[in-house]
């Protein structure tokens, strides 16, 4: 029963909710009607406090920290090898693996094939003509926002790719594409936000198990509620989770590779962090629920 | 290379190892610490640039001076760097690892600076709420908040830096605290009721002293 739940997990429960998924105190409050006095000033407490600590390093400091750093860091001694792993098999081996991998990808298509090529290789084309096929294909605009979270995902792989080869040009024109498919997710996300208008869903169930060991019953069902409007909240939800991820992950991912980059990538992948940072923070924005 | 993280522990209040997904391909961050601990530095410039903002959030936070916090974390990473080597890998979290150099430095400057405040039992806090609009109205930033949890006690000040500023899930403040799950929600519990209570005396005061 939830009512047997300590209530330091409810609390924590409602703190996710409110500060990982946007929920409001009000929604968290009417989930547990019993506690609301006892959780409503420690919700509030736990907004100001979260707010207060999302300060920003300034940029001239994190400029300045990033040169120490990288400084320090190439004073490292170099790559060790690793051990254990030998290429003396390879002139034998390697026929019979490319021959096995040959056949692989002929039986599997040259579709599944070009999925993981990268823009200098041959079958490229084909991977960006199934994208756009698997776009024409996803009518609705939460999933093709998904779509192109992944696609983003791809793009960011790719440049890191390139910039490791040292082709900037390259670099470039999938730098392009990124800003683009990060400018479709803020679109498509306004779009859905519009189109959901009124039939925004209450919050998810919970589906946390408690320490007792028993999945909380949710406090919902008093709730009438619209099956479609929900499920479209999750999935918008994870959409931002998704994206959130990326915003941490992918903009740290390029400076990273700022490191080992040749003089012309560098050029390329400060754009490509700038796309990043500007486009990621656009559609997280677009994500956001409505007040 | 690549691999999917997990759905469930990586869950985290905006922090970099944050939320998953099913479809996004990322770097696991063991293998990234695998090979910064053999000297890979694209690796270690990976850690950095995941764990930066964190850190100084929590270093600003215990500290509360924004020029000694940068300080600080830029010497945390250079300490990470140098003791980088000698990380053993085995299950144990990198990022607790991190933020102990991080509150080892934070405690070692205190203890410099003699800046180490006095802990405020909660039995000298107030009860009830003489106040209760005032919480919700207050502008709160880190400077006034870094001084409120020096009312707090050592674990309830540990608790709200690593979970607000840290942006650590649950578990991740469990590890790093060597405490459990459910230690760490009833810690978080009572140091948010006393960060409320200290925050009310402090906004009656300031009332009293302006009337």
């Amino acid at each position: 029963m939830r009512r047997s739940r300590p209530f330091p997990d409810i609390l924590e429960e409602c703190l996710e909710l409110v500060l990982v998924k946007g929920a409001t105190v009000e929604e968290c409050l009417r989930r547990y009607p019993e506690h609301a006095a006892e959780l409503k000033p420690l919700l509030e407490m736990a907004t100001a406090t979260k707010k207060a600590t999302a300060v920003q390093p300034s940029p001239e400091f994190r400029e300045r920290a990033r040169q120490q750093f990288y400084a320090a860091l190439r004073q490292m001694p170099a790559q060790k090898k690793r051990a254990g792993f030998s290429w003396g098999w390879q002139p034998r081996w390697a026929t019979v693996v490319a021959v096995v991998l040959a056949l692989l990808l002929v039986s599997s298509g040259t579709v599944a094939a070009a999925s993981s090529s990268m823009p200098d290789q041959p079958l490229y084309s084909v991977k960006r003509a199934s994208e756009q096929a698997q776009l024409a294909l996803t009518p609705s605009p939460l999933h093709k926002a998904e779509l192109y979270a992944r696609l983003a995902d791809r793009r960011v792989i790719e440049i890191l790719y390139l910039a490791n080869k040292s082709k900037p040009e390259q670099v470039q024109r999938t730098t392009q594409s990124l800003d683009k498919h990060l400018a479709r997710i803020a679109d498509l996300a306004t779009t859905h936000k519009m189109a959901a208008g009124e039939a925004r869903a209450p919050m998810p169930m919970p589906t946390e198990t408690s320490t007792l060991g028993k999945t909380a019953p949710s406090s919902v069902e008093a709730v009438p509620l619209e099956k479609a409007a929900r499920i479209a909240y999750e999935q918008r939800a994870e959409l931002r989770a998704v994206v959130m991820y990326q915003a941490t992950h992918h903009p740290a991912r390029l400076k990273a590779a700022l490191v080992s980059a040749s003089p012309q990538a560098r050029l390329a992948l400060l754009r490509a962090i700038a796309v990043s940072e500007t486009g990621y923070e656009k559609a997280l924005r677009s994500l956001e629920d409505q007040p | 290379m690549h691999r999917a993280i997990p759905h469930g522990d990586t869950r985290a209040w905006g922090g970099a190892q944050g939320l998953a997904y099913g479809g996004c391909q990322v770097h696991d961050e063991g293998d990234l610490v695998r090979r910064a601990t053999q000297g890979d530095q694209q690796a270690f410039a990976q850690l950095y640039e995941a764990h930066f903002d964190r850190i100084y959030r929590y270093v600003s936070l215990k500290i509360g001076d924004k020029a000694e916090a940068e300080d600080m974390t830029q010497q945390v990473f250079v300490n990470a760097l140098h003791s980088i080597s000698s990380f053993k890998w085995q299950g144990k979290p990198f990022t607790a690892w991190l933020f102990r150099i991080a509150h080892n430095q934070v405690v070692d400057y205190l203890r410099r600076k003699k800046k180490q405040p006095a802990t405020l039992l909660n039995e000298s806090l107030p009860n009830g709420d003489s106040n209760p609009q005032a919480i919700v109205e207050l502008s709160l930033d880190i400077e006034r908040l870094s001084r409120a949890t020096r009312r707090l006690t050592e674990a309830q000040r540990e608790v709200i830096s690593l979970r607000f500023a840290g942006g650590l899930s649950i578990i991740e403040v469990a590890r790093i605290m060597g405490k459990s799950q459910g230690a760490i929600k009833a810690l978080q519990h009572s140091a948010i009721v006393a960060l409320r209570k200290v925050l009310l005396v402090r906004d009656n005061e300031k009332v009293e002293t302006l009337s």
